[in-house]
């Protein structure tokens, strides 16, 4: 064992912590584990600075050690943090750090959660560091729908309040340009467009938990209807059956308290002769659904029978829903 | 309880309609004595995960001895922490996720007792623990000191304290006010408000409700819609439009569909067809695609969305806890 903490002078002070894997309780663990030695070495280490609430330089370096050897280890990232804010180190310099790892361990979410933390400092990030987003956008060029990064990038545009930001909506057109069935995408942008901008409650639909119908609004910018409506219907024209948009437009509909009915020509187009859209058989079902139920089961009955026989039960019931008998 | 993937690959085929179930228990007990390899300690954070997996898979094929009762004790308690809560594995900072999977292994193998006898605290202080991690304001939960929050912390915060008989400990209506927030326009749930709708976030979401009696804020219709849309041609579920199969989406998506009475909007034959072959007939174990490495995680899951659906021979599984039917009738008194 060459470089150890055990034999490292500017360590000399510390105690280490052996793990305590239970065995000492009486506990006969059912796993017990076999860690390398250098991981057990430089955990023993974490353990006894951690203990000892360390605020130091070297505690720094040897949390960064254990996270390249196991970025899960959560607890490492709390003390990290800790650290970096009792020191006042340059945040921005974690952050191109951070960008490191983050490219190296595409699943991992404790560092976007370490990097959330960061963000959330209004002492050290009064307005959004400039190069944050086109980071972003490296992490989406190795998985666009990448979970965590959305989550943290929709925490980020409520941080800084980037509603309007012309950045995001082009960050989103372009992601959409590359993959127009990119789902992450068009909830990104639904966000960005209809989500609730005052600061309390925090984020999701307007009016959600409110007991009134959840994503619709009392005013809304018929122009931004209007056009986020094209932008579907030019989505669904390039892949009819992409799922996606689909559900966008009847979201931006019920913002605006807006009928399904307005797009009735359109999802004609996808269904008069040959049907290349199982959605837009779908749209033409709800709107005939209140006056003509009998053309809206022809179009249930389609489904069920010719295009998503998988689901017949679920067909069945909207059938039966209509008060015909299926 | 080890999470090293493999050695097994899933090569089940569409014409072998057949559990193994033996191959599958041995699969299980065996995974303890590979704590040689290099994968097994850095799946260490997940440990108390998947001792639960195992663990509750293995009572669903019907072989609830096949692990030390006493040494599944003695292992769960070695993870407690002074505060009340339990690490991943001994030495591990308490943390919500392992705190619900202790309490569920506890319950399965009906030793809740044994956290008054040996624990420290009793359960008292396991509560006392998970409520202290609920945002009093907003209702979410975090994952530990530090912040973090998840509809997963919620939903295990509800699932645990309830098999405790402590769920007065909890804001159960601002929780459940917070569930609502993460509704998305398309009817699902993500993660946090506003976050992408996400099958396994869906799961936390509902269970959740169910646990808190209301499910009445369910739209139920649309939701299962949402749902029933993830089985794709080969029968298997995904976990968000236009993402791969996961044999693991059988439950997320399976459980939620069941919880909201609507499991049969699916194709359950074609369903139990897909799973059937992320199955490795000769070693044990389920992977979350055909071809690919089993492990625990999928081979719960796979287990657990097989007895969802009824297969013949598994013990049932309750949809809302993810544990054997029998075990929360004895737990909940239902």
């Amino acid at each position: 064992m060459a470089d150890t903490y055990a034999n490292n002078p500017e360590w000399s002070d510390v105690t280490p912590i052996p793990l305590d894997d239970g065995s000492e309780s009486g506990a006969m663990p059912l796993a017990t584990i076999a860690y390398p030695d250098e991981y057990l070495d430089a955990t023993s280490y974490l353990r006894a600075v951690m203990a000892a609430n360390e605020m130091s330089e070297r505690a720094l370096k040897l949390t960064e050690n254990v996270i390249s050897m196991n970025p899960a280890h959560y607890t490492v990232w709390i003390y990290r943090a800790r650290i970096l804010f009792a020191l006042d180190k340059d945040l921005l310099e974690e952050l191109e750090w951070l960008n490191g790892i983050s490219l190296k361990y595409l699943k991992n979410y404790q560092i976007w959660s370490h990097r959330q933390i960061l963000m959330a400092s209004e002492t050290h990030f009064s307005t959004l560091p400039p190069k944050e987003l086109d980071f972003l956008m490296e992490m989406f060029a190795q998985d666009s729908k990448n979970y965590h990064v959305w989550t943290y990038r929709h925490w980020l545009v409520r941080r800084f309040g980037l509603w309007d930001l012309p950045r995001e909506l082009e960050d989103v057109d372009a992601l959409l340009k590359a993959d127009v069935r990119n789902n992450s995408a068009w909830n990104h942008r639904y966000m960005l467009r209809f989500g609730p901008r005052a600061d309390k409650p925090d984020g999701g639909m307007v009016a959600a938990g409110t007991g009134k119908v959840p994503g619709v609004h009392d005013v809304v910018d018929e122009d931004v209807v209007d056009s986020e409506l094209e932008v579907a219907k030019k989505a669904i024209l390039k892949a009819p059956e992409n799922r996606s948009p689909w559900w966008y437009a009847r979201g931006v509909l019920r913002a605006a308290s807006r009928e399904l009915g307005e797009w009735e020509e359109f999802a004609g187009l996808f269904v008069k002769g040959e049907v290349k859209s199982t959605h837009a058989v779908e749209w033409l079902a709800d709107v005939y659904a209140k006056e003509r139920a009998e053309e809206a089961v022809g179009m249930l009955t389609m489904l069920k029978e010719k295009y998503d026989p998988v689901r017949k039960n679920y067909w069945d019931y909207r059938i039966k829903m209509l008060g015909q008998v299926a | 309880m080890s999470l090293v993937s493999g050695p097994g690959r899933a090569t089940g085929t569409a014409s072998d309609q057949s559990l193994h179930t033996l191959k599958h228990v041995d699969y299980i007990k065996n995974l303890d004595t590979r704590k040689d390899e290099l994968e097994y300690w850095l799946t260490e954070h997940l440990r108390l995960n998947g001792v639960y997996w195992g663990l509750t898979a293995l009572h669903l094929l019907g072989h609830p001895d096949a692990l030390s009762r006493d040494e599944t004790i003695d292992f769960v308690l070695s993870c407690q922490r002074e505060n009340g809560g339990f690490g991943a594995a001994p030495g591990h900072d308490a943390h919500m996720l392992y705190t619900v999977s202790a309490v569920q292994i506890l319950a399965t193998v009906d030793a809740v007792d044994e956290l008054e006898k040996r624990g420290r605290g009793g359960k008292q202080k396991v509560g006392a623990f998970i409520a202290s991690l609920q945002n009093r304001e907003d209702g979410s939960f975090m994952g530990d000191q530090w912040g973090e929050t998840d509809t997963r912390f919620l939903y295990g915060a509800l699932n645990a304290l309830s098999l405790l008989g402590l769920l007065d400990l909890l804001d159960v209506p601002k929780a459940v006010t917070y569930v609502q927030s993460c509704e998305n326009f398309d009817g699902a749930y993500g993660i946090c408000p506003g976050a992408e709708s996400h099958a396994g976030q869906v799961f936390t979401c509902v269970g959740a409700l169910t646990i808190a009696g209301r499910l009445d804020l369910v739209n139920k219709d649309r939701l299962g819609a949402w749902l029933s849309e993830r089985q794709v041609d080969n029968g298997g579920f995904n976990g968000r439009p236009e993402k791969l199969v996961d044999a693991c989406y059988t439950w997320w998506v399976g459980s939620a569909l069941a919880m909201i009475d609507r499991l049969h909007w699916i194709d359950g034959k074609k369903l139990a067809a897909f799973v059937l072959q992320c199955q490795d007939p000769e070693a044990g174990g389920f992977a979350d695609r055909p071809g690919n490495m089993v492990d625990v995680y999928h081979t719960h899951f796979g287990i657990a969305g097989l007895s969802l659906l009824g297969f013949e021979g598994l013990q049932e599984v309750d949809p809302v806890y993810c544990m054997p039917k029998s075990v929360i009738a004895r737990c909940l008194g239902k």
